[in-house]
């Protein structure tokens, strides 16, 4: 994980980040929301059917799969308005998760569940779907490290 | 700023926004030619797009062609029979209620249906920000939320305007009993007779460049919309006067090509 000292430095380090992975960097972060007008299991899949060709029932049956590992196959019908704010940020890491060899960044994660302690229940979660992603960084504010715990250490 | 060159920069202005709306237009047309546009993602938005533009809406569509069809066949004929020109039946169905006002009826029902929404959902899209989600994923704009929705749009009017078409030949049967006393046969021999292929081939001109540009000015439109959600009314009152311009331009069109 890296930490910043600003908001400029943070967002010009995530832009760097996008550019130097063109193909491959997968962004969850506030600043890219999920679809409103799609379900959250198609957005999740929209990745595999647009750039692998996927079939719709195969992308389908593999996100409400994923879905179920991470306990939330309740939301797959869901649309991004009526998530909450921890579903909202599961389904983009999801979604995420989809690109091929994916660099996952997570941008300011806090930002996105403002109400959580620490970032453990995130962790367990990168642990269940780590087979789908090449790798994870996260970005965020350099006073935000103690919610980190051992990530920061 | 002095008069002339506030009208310079006017008319500056206005051929360079139409120069920008040529080239988008272009590079979808383009873009729809392409068979790799059409991955299994954009297929999903064609068949949702035909469904909702040209499916959903068929009851109430056939209601009011049913209606609408047969108050226009029915004035027409007896003002026909009035002027003692019976004669030229065949040649005012096909002509003017087949090739002119199918068409035009039915782009202006999906307009008022499909058009605004269209293009409220792009300008919703981007203020919300998710058109940069989609770039992100590196998924082409164009080719997820244009073309399928272009493709769509022309289906849609080409298909809705053919079944206008026969809903208004249906109730001219029944008008043509009434008001003349010919028989099924003779009414179908009639149309059969006045059918005149370049005006059919006019026509499906007509409705797939309606459908075309029905559903690309209010995306791109939609697209030029800020991140503040006030943008919103603006693009889309914006977007459906060009569309109504768009197709009084392409119905004067057909009317230039049909009487040459």
């Amino acid at each position: 994980m890296t930490l910043f000292t600003g908001e400029e430095a943070l967002d010009k380090a995530l832009r760097r980040f996008m550019r130097a992975r063109p193909r491959h960097a997968a962004p969850v972060s506030a600043a890219m929301p999920l679809i409103s007008n799609q379900e959250a299991w198609l957005n999740i899949a929209l990745i595999k059917q647009y750039h692998e060709n996927m079939r719709v029932e195969e992308s389908r049956k593999m996100v409400l799969g994923l879905l179920r590992d991470i306990g939330l196959e309740k939301i797959a019908e869901k649309r991004n308005p009526a998530l909450g704010e921890e579903e909202r940020f599961y389904a983009m890491l999801l979604r995420a998760a989809m690109v091929e060899k994916a660099a996952i960044v997570i941008d300011r994660p806090f930002k996105m569940l403002p109400h959580l302690k620490n970032f453990s229940a995130v962790m367990t979660v990168l642990k269940t779907i780590d087979g789908l992603y090449a790798s994870c960084d996260i970005y965020d504010y350099d006073w935000m490290k103690d919610k980190y715990g051992a990530l920061c250490r | 700023m002095d008069i002339p060159e506030q009208v310079g920069n006017y008319i500056s202005g206005r051929i360079q926004a139409l120069a920008r709306m040529i080239s988008f237009t272009v590079k979808v047309f383009r873009r729809i030619l392409t068979p790799a546009t059409y991955n299994s993602a954009t297929r999903t938005v064609l068949i949702n797009q035909i469904y909702f533009t040209s499916v959903q809406i068929l009851p109430a569509f056939l209601l009011v062609s049913a209606i609408v069809g047969s108050l226009f066949i029915g004035v027409v004929f007896q003002v026909l029979k009035d002027l003692g020109l019976v004669s030229l039946l065949g040649n005012v169905l096909m002509g003017l209620m087949v090739t002119e006002l199918s068409p035009f009826f039915t782009v202006l029902l999906i307009t008022l249906r499909s058009g605004a929404a269209i293009n409220a959902e792009m300008a919703a899209m981007q203020v919300n920000r998710e058109i940069k989600a989609l770039e992100a994923f590196r998924i082409d704009i164009i080719d997820y939320l244009l073309a399928p929705r272009v493709v769509g749009g022309v289906i849609s009017v080409v298909l809705l305007s053919f079944l206008f078409s026969i809903v208004l030949m249906a109730s001219g049967i029944l008008f043509s009993r009434i008001i003349f006393g010919i028989s099924a046969d003779v009414y179908v021999n009639i149309l059969l007779n006045s059918t005149n292929f370049s005006d059919i081939v006019v026509a499906l001109l007509k409705c797939a460049s309606f459908g075309f540009f029905i559903t690309l000015i209010p995306i791109y439109y939609g697209l030029q919309a800020t991140h503040e959600p006030t943008s919103i009314p603006i693009v889309v009152s914006r977007g459906m006067v060009k569309v109504f311009a768009a197709i009084l331009v392409i119905e004067v069109l057909s009317l230039l090509i049909r009487l040459q």
